[in-house]
C-alpha cells in the first residue's frame, strides 16, 4: 500500500490540488496525473459470472483498477454496471470468479473491505429527518469511532465541504446539491482508500456536478482510488480510464481519449430521404459505415475534405447533416450498434433487481 | 459489537425524539384504560373499587407491548431506503443490527410505560420503594420481551402496510389472553392453558405480583392472589422466550443470498 496522505491535511498542504477561491472549491487547471500501475491494483477482478436465475447480469469479467486511479464504468441501463458495482461493494456475492478491492477479497474479507471504502449510492443513503451533522456522527458511530472521534470527523468533514452553516438543519432543508456533498461526506467519513459512487450526481444542475466533481478530484489527489458509474458522458471524461461495459461484457477499456481515438478522426452523420440507397452508394466508394442505429454513421480520418464531396455527388436530397468530434457514445455506438440513451428508451432495465 | 449496537440505539433514539409527541400521545390509551374502561368495568364487578389498582399492571403491559411492537416497525421502513443503506456497508455485523434494534425497542418501550407510572397513585395502586424496584426490573424484562417478539416478526416482513396488521392481529389476542383486565384464576380452564403459552400474561404477572406486594395493597387484604405463576415459572419463562427470539432475530438478519437485504427473502424484498 502507498503511503497515504490525510485527505484533510492535504486540503491545507502547500500544494493544494483544490484551489479555495471565496469560499467555493474550484477545479485546478492541471489535473495530475495520479494512477500509478506499479502500486499493487486497487480493484482486480478475475473471471466474474453473476447469474440471477437464468438471467446472466455479468459474464466473464476481467478488469484492473491502478491506485490512485479515477475509474468510470460506462454502459446502458441494464448492461451490468450496477450488479458489478453492488459485487464491488460487498452488498453482493459473485457467483463464480473473484473480486478484491485494495487487495482484499471482496466475500471472504468483507468486513475488511468495508472498512477501507466509502460509497455514494444513487439512492439518498442519509437520514433526512435528523440534521448532517447527526448524520456524520452517527455514520463514524457505525464505523466504529468513539463518540468524541465521530463529532470531530463530522466537523471537520462539514468543514471541508463548506457544510458547516447548515450543518445543524434537518438534512431535507439542504439543497440537492448539498444534499450531495452530505452523502459525499458520509462517504469519507472513516477516510476510506477508495470511493464508489454510483451515478452519484443523478439530477443535478450543471454547476452543482461541476461542484461534486471538484470535490472527488480533491480526494484521488491523495492517492486514493475512485471508482464510479455515471450517464453523463462529460462526466466519464473526467476519469482516467473508462471501462464500457454491454450486455454483462466489458466491451472497451481504456483513457478517454483512447477510446475516441478508435472512433478515428471525426464523425459524419447523415440523415437523407433514403438511407438505404445512400448506404449503398457510400459503401460502393470504399466508405465505412457504422451499423448505428437510425440515419448514417460515418467515420473518416479527415471529415472536412471528404464531406464537400459527398453531398455534391450523393444522389439522395439530404436532410441533416452533422460533424463532430467523436465523443464517448459515437464510441460506443461503434462498438456496440447500439447507443446508451436508446437501451434506456427501449426500458431495458433488467439488470436492476 | 457493543460498538454497532450502541449506534443503531442512538440512532434510533435519535428518531424517536423527533416523534417525541408520540410519547404524550401513547400516554392516552393507557389511560383511557385504566380510568374509563376501569372505572366502568370496575363498578359492575365484584372487585369494584378494586379494579383500577388490579388492572394497573395490565395496562402497563398494554403500554409496553404496542410501543415495543410499534417501534420494530423501523426495520420494515429501514429496509426499503435511507440510511440503512449505508449502515449495511459498514463494517457492522448483522448481529449487533438485531441486538441494537431489540435495545432500542425496549427502552423506547420503557420510557413509554414508565411515564404511566406517576399515574399510580390515581389509580389507587401505592408504591413503596421496594415494590417500586420490582416493578421496574419486571417492566424491563417485558419490555425486552416485546420488543424482541416484536424484533423477530418484523424481521420477516417487508411490507410497512402487512407488518402492523399481523402485529395486530397477534398482539390483541396476547394480551386478551394475559389477565391484564382480569383475574386468570376465575377464567375457564382452556382460557388459564392458554395463558401459559403466552408470554405477555407471565410479564403481567410479575408486574403485579410486584405491585401488589405492597403493605395495604389488594394481596395483603387478602382480596387478590399475589401470582397466577410461580415467580421462578415466570423469570424463566420469559429467559426463555428472549433467548429464542433473539437467536431467531439475529439468524433471520444473517440469512439472505445478498446481504443488501437485512435478511428478506429476495420475493419479499421487491415488493
Amino acid at each position: 500500500m502507498p503511503r497515504r496522505q490525510n485527505f484533510l491535511q492535504n486540503a491545507n498542504s502547500p500544494t493544494p490540488r483544490l484551489l479555495r477561491a471565496g469560499g467555493a472549491t474550484v477545479l485546478p487547471l492541471v489535473l495530475p496525473a495520479a494512477p500509478n500501475p506499479s502500486l499493487p491494483p486497487a480493484v482486480s477482478v478475475r473471471g466474474l459470472v453473476k447469474r440471477y436465475g437464468a438471467v446472466e447480469a455479468l459474464r466473464n469479467i476481467d478488469l484492473t483498477v491502478h491506485t490512485g486511479e479515477m475509474f468510470a464504468l460506462l454502459g446502458p441501463n441494464g448492461a451490468g454496471k450496477t450488479t458489478l458495482f453492488s459485487i464491488l461493494a460487498t452488498l453482493r456475492t459473485p457467483s463464480e470468479g473473484a473480486a478484491a478491492v485494495l487487495g482484499r477479497d471482496v466475500v471472504s474479507e468483507r468486513d475488511a473491505v468495508r472498512r477501507s471504502m466509502g460509497i455514494v449510492f444513487q439512492e439518498p443513503a442519509i437520514e433526512q429527518r435528523l440534521s448532517g451533522r447527526d448524520n456524520l456522527l452517527l455514520m463514524g458511530l457505525f464505523y466504529g469511532l468513539s463518540g468524541a472521534a465521530a463529532r470531530r470527523r463530522a466537523s471537520e468533514l462539514l468543514e471541508r465541504l463548506g457544510l458547516t452553516e447548515m450543518a445543524d438543519r434537518p438534512a431535507k432543508s439542504l439543497s440537492g446539491g448539498q444534499r450531495r456533498k452530505l452523502e459525499l461526506a458520509r462517504a469519507l467519513v472513516t477516510d476510506p482508500g477508495i470511493l464508489f459512487l454510483d451515478e452519484a450526481t443523478l439530477g443535478l444542475d450543471v454547476e452543482s456536478r461541476r461542484m461534486f466533481w471538484a470535490q472527488v478530484r480533491g480526494f484521488t489527489s491523495t492517492g486514493r482510488t475512485v471508482f464510479f458509474t455515471t450517464h453523463y458522458m462529460e462526466e466519464a471524461e473526467v476519469a482516467d480510464r473508462i471501462a464500457l461495459i454491454d450486455s454483462g461484457r466489458i466491451v472497451a477499456l481504456d483513457t478517454p481519449r483512447a477510446l475516441k481515438a478508435r472512433v478515428g478522426g471525426g464523425v459524419i452523420r447523415l440523415e437523407t430521404d433514403d438511407n438505404d440507397r445512400a448506404r449503398l452508394w457510400l459503401e460502393e466508394r470504399g466508405f465505412a459505415l457504422e451499423a448505428a442505429g437510425p440515419g448514417l454513421m460515418l467515420v473518416h480520418g479527415d471529415p472536412a475534405a471528404v464531406l464537400p464531396e459527398i453531398l455534391r455527388h450523393l444522389p439522395v436530397k439530404v436532410h441533416r447533416v452533422e460533424v463532430h468530434e467523436p465523443s464517448l457514445e459515437d464510441v460506443f455506438l461503434k462498438l456496440t450498434g447500439r447507443g446508451l440513451e436508446a437501451e434506456l428508451a427501449a426500458g431495458g432495465g433488467r439488470g436492476r433487481p | 459489537m457493543i460498538r454497532g449496537i450502541y449506534a443503531v440505539v442512538v440512532l434510533d433514539l435519535k428518531r424517536a425524539w423527533l416523534d417525541r409527541v408520540r410519547l404524550a400521545v401513547g400516554l392516552a390509551q393507557p389511560l383511557l384504560y385504566l380510568f374509563v374502561l376501569g372505572s366502568g368495568l370496575g363498578a359492575s364487578s365484584k372487585m369494584a373499587g378494586s379494579y383500577r389498582p388490579y388492572i394497573f399492571p395490565g395496562v402497563l403491559g398494554l403500554s409496553l407491548l404496542f410501543s415495543a411492537t410499534f417501534a420494530a416497525i423501523s426495520i420494515v421502513f429501514d429496509r426499503q431506503v435511507g440510511f440503512f443503506k449505508a449502515v449495511l456497508v459498514a463494517p457492522l455485523s448483522r448481529t449487533a443490527i438485531a441486538l441494537g434494534k431489540i435495545a432500542s425497542g425496549a427502552i423506547q418501550a420503557f420510557i413509554q410505560g414508565f411515564i404511566v407510572l406517576p399515574f399510580a397513585p390515581l389509580a389507587g395502586v401505592p408504591l413503596d420503594l421496594h415494590s417500586f424496584a420490582a416493578l421496574l426490573g419486571a417492566m424491563l424484562l417485558a419490555a425486552f420481551t416485546f420488543s424482541a417478539m416484536g424484533v423477530a416478526v418484523a424481521a420477516r416482513f417487508t411490507s410497512t402496510t402487512v407488518f402492523p396488521v399481523v402485529s395486530n392481529a397477534v398482539l390483541l389476542p396476547m394480551f386478551f389472553l394475559s389477565g391484564a383486565l382480569y383475574p386468570l384464576q376465575g377464567t375457564p380452564r382452556w382460557m388459564q392453558g392458554a395463558a401459559h403459552f403466552d408470554p405477555v400474561a407471565y410479564a403481567v404477572d410479575l408486574m403485579r405480583g410486584a405491585v401488589l406486594s405492597t403493605p395495604g395493597s389488594l394481596a395483603a387484604s387478602g382480596r387478590a392472589e399475589l401470582f397466577f405463576f410461580p415467580v421462578w415459572l415466570s423469570l424463566a419463562v420469559l429467559a426463555a422466550v428472549v433467548s429464542a427470539l433473539v437467536w431467531s432475530a439475529v439468524r433471520t438478519f444473517n440469512r439472505g443470498e445478498d446481504d443488501s437485504s437485512l435478511g428478506a427473502t429476495r420475493i419479499n424484498w421487491r415488493r
